[in-house]
């Protein structure tokens, strides 16, 4: 997007005849969040990171809810005054699980189908055909993974063992700036920018020429990385390169390529991964109570830690155990692997997932089902006991009998029919699009992309301008609370307070004293529709 | 993993792409989407179930459909613990898919002696069409069953050969082993009834 006009920079105490922004209370503000809300853009820092990965990872959230539920059963069964929750003594339950732990690390295997680490000449000239070819060239965004050997482990365009050389010069250029006790962080060339993030023993990269600014990159490689967890856990990573340096990982990710490239594709199209908040699908607050309550009479089971139900990528509604919260960012991969995976609609399944926010050293099972014919209607029982498959699917069944009973799956089936709503209803003429995000619960509400942005090319536009806008009023050291933005096509205004962040685009004529007032009608549409629009009770087990 | 509402569990373990999927929907649903619905590898393990009736036995058999992905062996065990029969499934034009047969039968016999193998080979058709894409031979197949003591069918999901076959086979062996521990149950029960007669005074 050509940066027309000047962006200039507002105060909150502007003059009132050109309008007056009122930080009211946020809409969807609750104190009883069903997320984890944090600021993981601000605070995603290469100094946050490197100090993180001194830090031994966070264990042992599995473990501590296994010897909760262990200590209930003591606690009903014989000594009811007397447990101390927080004792470090070990109980029965919390051994199983230790030893269970260990039957679920995945160890390399010890066989002769390695990836030979030298390159011979045929494979360089296969590799020129992917590297040299035009239309890969011509990618927007690409993004790589390869370990800390250098080996290529992903790409998201082109076969990654076609690109031997070219993640070679990536590793070189990674370990040349290492040797100098420094890391290297990101390159611009022309209309690239080049991000680098180093884990454990992986590097990802990311190059694109579109809109997203580094810190918006890393960001997206943060994903990734977890993505990466979430299908080994990082125990597991850790100890396969510990014991080989030079394992081809791809052997262990094999079937796992649909999820990077639905994940990345995900990135470029939800905002939901930009803003780490969630959409929900639009309900009337009590049919949302009563699949929440259908879920907690029908699957009060001791090991379970969170139920869900999801729906075209929205959350219809969360219970989770008392103490523990879901991070909106294991929520999106909760999310990328429903939307990768068609096999689930076939039958009933029972996977491990890891949740790297929530736990990153072990794996949750998920029970996960769909509750329609149609197929879109999912539900996930996640669970830390993992010979529970069958209690959860009695559960199912009882889930789906009161949904049906209450008529609360034909009301989401009307929902998604309905689809979101129209910027229209708003009321507002010049708005064209929004995004709006309710920081204390990590979700936020959007219209449907209608004209002038039906068309693919259009909506990446529309995309672009929302990574700039974001870009602009986080940039460090110069944060902006407003920013009103005069484009080509469209003004942009973005708006951050304590309590959420809006960003809007309206018509390119539009006066700034028109555009405020208009936000701030837009914030009352939104508190008068907050009931429907978001999660604001946080419902547990 | 139990239900009281399932007989017999049968567990699905094999390479990825070996056509594990193809055969538990052929066998459960009757059709065959592989000429219209590209490869979905499976995430986990899927389950389903089937009653059938033998010889006046009505029973039913809980099949847990597995990833053939690498990243699932170690976590296998959870879904083959307490199995009554396991299908090993390989693509008869697939070599390395048969080579991992071996790594199955170690896991079984090590953990779930209980536990009766079927060797299954899979896309006959495409062996029948083509025998030039045949890739495991069938007297080294068999060689192999025979040193597992293992029963060996040659199966297509596309033309839905053997497949009833197959569980039929496991469901028999089943019923035929359960009567036979009832049979010696009640003979348990019977001596010791007669043992407690023997020993009452006021009889
Ligand atoms: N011609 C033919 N193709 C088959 C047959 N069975 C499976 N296929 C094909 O082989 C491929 C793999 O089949 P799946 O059943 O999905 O393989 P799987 O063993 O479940 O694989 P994972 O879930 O990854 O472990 C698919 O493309 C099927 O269409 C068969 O009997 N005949
Ligand atoms: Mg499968």
């Amino acid at each position: 997007m050509a940066a027309h006009g000047e962006a200039d920079q507002l105060g909150t105490t502007s003059d009132s005849d050109q309008g007056e922004l009122n930080e009211t209370d946020a809409p969807g503000k609750s104190e009883d969040a069903i997320l984890f809300a944090s600021d993981d853009f601000d605070n995603l820092t290469y100094e946050g990171l490197a100090e993180e990965a001194q830090k031994p990872v966070q264990k042992g959230t599995i473990h501590a809810i296994v010897r909760q539920s262990s200590n209930d059963v003591d606690s009903r069964s014989n000594t009811p005054n007397n447990i101390d929750h927080d004792s470090s003594e070990v109980s029965a339950g919390e051994e199983s699980v230790e030893e269970t732990a260990e039957q679920a690390q995945i160890t390399p295997r010890a066989d002769n189908t390695e990836v030979p680490d030298t390159v011979d000449a045929s494979r360089i000239e296969i590799e020129e055909e992917d590297a040299y070819n035009p239309e890969w060239k011509n990618q927007k965004k690409h993004v790589f993974i390869l370990s800390a050997s250098g080996k290529p482990i992903y790409s998201r365009h082109g076969k990654e063992d076609k690109l031997v050389t070219i993640m070679g010069v990536m590793q070189a250029l990674v370990s040349f700036v290492q040797d100098a006790k420094d890391q290297l962080r990101s390159i611009v060339a022309g209309q690239h920018k080049f991000v680098f993030l180093v884990r454990d023993h992986l590097i990802l990269v990311g190059v694109t020429r579109g809109m997203d600014s580094t810190q918006q990159m890393l960001l997206q490689l943060m994903y990734v990385y977890n993505q990466v967890i979430s299908v080994l856990t990082h125990s597991s990573l850790n100890k396969i390169f510990k014991q080989r340096r030079n394992y081809d990982l791809r052997r262990l990710l094999t079937g796992a390529e649909k999820f990077f490239d639905n994940l990345l594709n995900l990135m470029d199209t939800e905002p939901g991964l930009l803003l780490t908040a969630v959409r929900c699908l639009p309900l009337d607050s009590s049919v949302r109570e009563i699949i929440a309550q259908s879920i907690v009479q029908n699957a009060k089971l001791k090991d379970l830690v969170f139920a869900l139900i999801i729906v075209k990528n929205q959350l219809v509604t969360l219970v989770r155990m008392k103490k523990y919260y879901l991070h909106p960012m294991d929520l999106h991969l909760i999310i990328n692997l429903v939307n990768a995976s068609e096999s689930f609609k076939d039958a009933e399944s029972w996977t491990p997932i890891c949740l790297p926010k929530f736990d990153a050293s072990g794996f949750v099972q998920a029970h996960v089902s769909y509750l329609d014919n149609d197929c879109e209607v999912c539900l996930l029982l996640l669970s830390v006991d993992r010979d529970s498959f069958f209690i959860l699917s009695e559960a199912k069944d009882k889930i789906k009998a009161r949904l049906i009973r209450y008529n609360a799956l034909q009301a989401i089936n009307a929902s998604i029919k309905r689809t979101s709503y129209s910027t229209q209803q708003c009321g507002i003429p010049d708005l064209r699009h929004f995004l709006y995000k309710a920081r204390s619960t990590a979700q936020y509400t959007s219209p449907e992309l209608e004209a002038p942005y039906t068309e693919p090319a259009e909506q990446e536009r529309l995309f672009g301008m929302y990574l700039y806008l974001h870009h602009r009023i986080h940039t460090s050291g110069r944060p902006l609370k407003i920013l009103f933005h005069v484009g080509e096509y469209e003004t942009l205004l973005g708006w951050v307070t304590q309590g959420f962040e809006l960003y809007a685009v309206f018509g390119p004529l539009i006066t700034k004293t028109s555009a405020i007032h208009a936000v701030n009608k837009l914030l009352r549409w939104i508190k008068r529709e907050e009931d429907r629009l978001f999660i604001l009770n946080s419902v547990t087990f | 993993m139990a239900s009281n509402k399932v007989d017999a569990k049968v567990v699905l373990l094999g390479k990825s792409y070996a056509g594990k999927t193809c055969l538990v929907e052929r066998y459960l649903k009757d059709r065959f989407l592989g000429e219209t619905v590209p490869y979905q590898n499976t995430i986990g393990a899927a389950y389903g179930a089937k009653t059938v009736n033998i010889d006046g036995h009505s029973i039913v058999i809980g099949i847990w459909d597995t990833a053939g992905s690498e990243r699932y062996e170690a976590m296998s065990r959870i879904y083959y613990r307490g199995a009554k029969a396991a299908i090993l499934c390989f693509d008869l034009t697939d070599k390395s898919s048969f080579d991992r047969i071996r790594f199955w039968i170690g896991e079984l016999h090590q953990h779930e002696e209980n536990c009766k193998i079927y060797l299954c080979a899979t896309k006959c058709d495409l062996v029948e069409e083509n025998p030039e894409r045949r890739a495991v031979q069938d007297s080294v197949a068999k060689a192999l069953a025979k040193d597992c003591m293992a029963n060996i069918y040659e199966t297509s999901s596309k033309t839905g050969k053997n497949i009833d076959e197959l569980f039929e086979k496991i469901a028999e062996d089943y019923v035929k082993e359960k009567v036979a521990a009832d049979e010696l149950e009640q003979e348990a029960i019977r001596i010791a009834e007669i043992g407690r007669k023997a020993h009452c005074p006021c009889s």
